[in-house]
């Protein structure tokens, strides 16, 4: 240990701009997250629209299933409720804290770069991951609807499948970024993610009136046509009566619900930023 | 407490922590420990569970002290970030991206330090190379042995040129002539001015690279220094040191009484071993009385201020 003098005046260094590193940190990581092995089982997962529409078209040609209430069906039954939360939690919950707990992190925190660029690019990497794979699945179920024809294509039906896009987009950055904060905040994120997506979205989506308004569901399934379902009426009449009135789902503004997800989006993602910056090493 | 002979100035001090604390719960894992380390290699010694790792941690910016201060270039790293581009890091954890290869790994470590893509590319030429490499640049890290990847965990903390450098327990699983050519590494970054920490559990490993030490035990600094300073600081076990001459019973007769002389005893017809307690003023003394006495002394030899003799003898109570 000498006595060496030490000047830092003419070196003094300047931290990566944030959208720079942000986004060599989501490129790097999308590679990362592109290899892992529960991709394949997404995968399997994201098909199970594209065989159900692959066993309509080969099956019951002729039961008057249009594409557009397959899609709207699809929709609003299968990947709101079930492919977006799960792709999402996969995918989001081991976004950061899964090198948190392996330790690779390090090599992210020993750089000249602010955590929140690490966060943010490493949950944007994670969010194209999950709208990419489920944007292949309802590309995959587009062509199997049109392979008999393109006389399906009508503006309604355009209209709906690219909504779906967006929905399916504005999904995945809402639920990956909350699973990505549950990833942050628990050492073992899937039971809160499965209580979350499953328990909780479940439970508020079929309690009457307004109080579903606080699942996301509700309002990602408030954004897409809703399929024509088979009302009560085998139902005696009061009985059906008051469940019709009871579970009826009063749409809100679109633009409220897209004001939601955003904001629940955003609200996770900073909680998120503070939980990394108060991460500590543990490997 | 700033131990025996820290022997840096408080401005040349490019590590410094103050009175810094970590507590786990009710485990106090570091506790109220000072140090100050400038430039040259020091080794950050203590046994396993000694709150070496934890106090290690926390000067490279990745834990935060439950109390006290930690600076780095007089910055705390964990909020000024940007002075990470001079600081190198290569932890004890074997964990790396798996599905990298090394060459990629490498060219990351750099573009994320902040170099352009043909500079990334040369220095991660140059640093393959440097670790022999080059054969593996485009294999999977998850086929990397355990000698190479502690090789391109030194090669990603070092090659962007940093002034202070963590190392932490970093000649694990390398082979005899890779832990040479590292010490050697290590041994050069210290003579060129950077600072060098070492953390290890391997006394002669840091024996090789440093003699100066911090010494940790039981989340406590107990000694900072030159491992003889800090030898000689221990009372209750003078240093014993043997001379071998041509006339071990006249040098033995010289020698009783001598000032920092406690004992001495002739071992056999051509040695003769001292006990001191100051053995650093013993050293300096002894040529002196040779030279003006024309005693007959052939070979010096010192028995117990090894590292690992004063770390046992440091511990031990």
């Amino acid at each position: 240990m000498t006595d060496a003098t030490i000047t830092t005046a003419d070196r003094e260094p300047r931290a990566l701009p944030t959208l720079t590193a942000l986004l060599s940190i989501a490129v790097y990581s999308v590679r990362e997250m592109a290899r892992r092995r529960r991709l394949i089982s997404l995968g399997l997962l994201c098909s199970l629209p594209v065989i159900a529409v692959l066993v309509v078209r080969i099956f019951f040609p002729e039961e008057g299933i249009t594409p557009h209430q397959q899609l709207a069906a699809l929709s609003h039954d299968v990947i709101i409720p079930l492919l977006i939360p799960i792709v999402a939690m996969a995918v989001g919950a081991s976004a950061i804290g899964e090198q948190v707990e392996e330790g690779t992190i390090v090599y992210l925190w020993t750089r000249p770069i602010r955590r929140r660029a690490i966060y943010l690019g490493r949950l944007l990497a994670a969010q194209t991951v999950a709208a990419v794979l489920l944007s292949l699945a309802l590309a995959a179920c587009f062509l199997i609807m049109i392979s008999n024809g393109l006389q399906v294509v009508t503006f309604d039906f355009l209209k709906l499948y690219l909504t779906t896009f967006l929905l399916i987009a504005l999904g995945a950055f809402t639920y990956t970024s909350l699973f990505a904060a549950f990833g942050t905040w628990f050492r073992k994120p899937v039971l809160p993610g499965i209580i979350f997506a499953f328990g909780w979205e479940n439970l508020i989506t079929n309690i009457p009136a307004r109080v579903q308004e606080f699942s996301l569901r509700f309002h990602l399934q408030n954004l897409v046509e809703r399929p024509p379902v088979s009302d009560t009426a085998d139902l005696p009449g009061l009985l059906g009566a008051l469940l019709t009135a009871a579970f009826k789902r009063d749409p809100v503004p679109a633009l409220q619900s897209v004001a939601v997800l955003v904001v629940v989006g955003v609200v996770a993602a900073l909680v998120g930023i503070w939980m990394l910056r108060n991460k500590e090493l543990e490997k | 407490m700033i131990a025996a002979g820290a022997g840096v100035r408080e401005d040349a001090a490019r590590i410094k922590a103050e009175r810094v604390g970590k507590w786990f719960g009710e485990v106090i894992a570091v506790n109220n420990c000072s140090i100050a380390i400038g430039s040259g290699v020091v080794g950050l010694l203590g046994a396993n569970g000694a709150g070496k790792s934890t106090l290690f941690k926390m000067l490279a910016g990745l834990i935060e002290p439950s109390h006290g201060r930690v600076r780095v270039f007089g910055r705390e790293l964990r909020r000024d970030v940007a002075w990470y581009r001079r600081v190198g890091f290569c932890p004890e954890s074997d964990a790396l991206p798996e599905w990298m290869t090394g060459r990629e790994f490498l060219t990351l470590a750099l573009r994320l330090m902040g170099f352009d893509r043909k500079e990334s590319a040369s220095r991660t030429d140059r640093w393959l190379e440097r670790f022999e490499l080059v054969d593996a640049q485009n294999r999977k890290l998850g086929g990397y042995s355990k000698g190479m990847r502690q090789k391109l965990k030194l090669a990603q903390a070092l090659a962007h040129d940093p002034d202070v450098i963590f190392l932490d327990e970093p000649l694990n699983g390398m082979d005899p002539v890779s832990r040479k050519q590292s010490i050697d590494l290590v041994r050069d970054l210290g003579a060129e001015g950077r600072t060098v920490l070492v953390s290890s559990h391997i006394l002669p490993e840091v024996e090789s690279m440093t003699s100066e030490i911090v010494l940790i035990d039981r989340g406590r600094v107990l000694a900072e220094g030159a491992v003889t300073e800090i030898r000689d600081k221990i009372p209750e076990h003078p240093t014993t040191v043997a001379l071998v001459s041509s006339d071990a019973r006249r040098l033995a007769g010289f020698l009783i009484g001598r000032d920092h002389v406690k004992a001495v005893e002739l071992e056999d017809e051509r040695r003769v071993v001292v006990r001191t307690e100051h053995a650093v003023a013993f050293y300096r003394a002894l040529p002196g009385w040779v030279l003006e006495n024309d005693l007959p002394v052939d070979e010096i030899l010192t028995l117990d201020d090894s590292l690992e003799a004063v770390f046992q003898y440091l511990t031990e109570g």
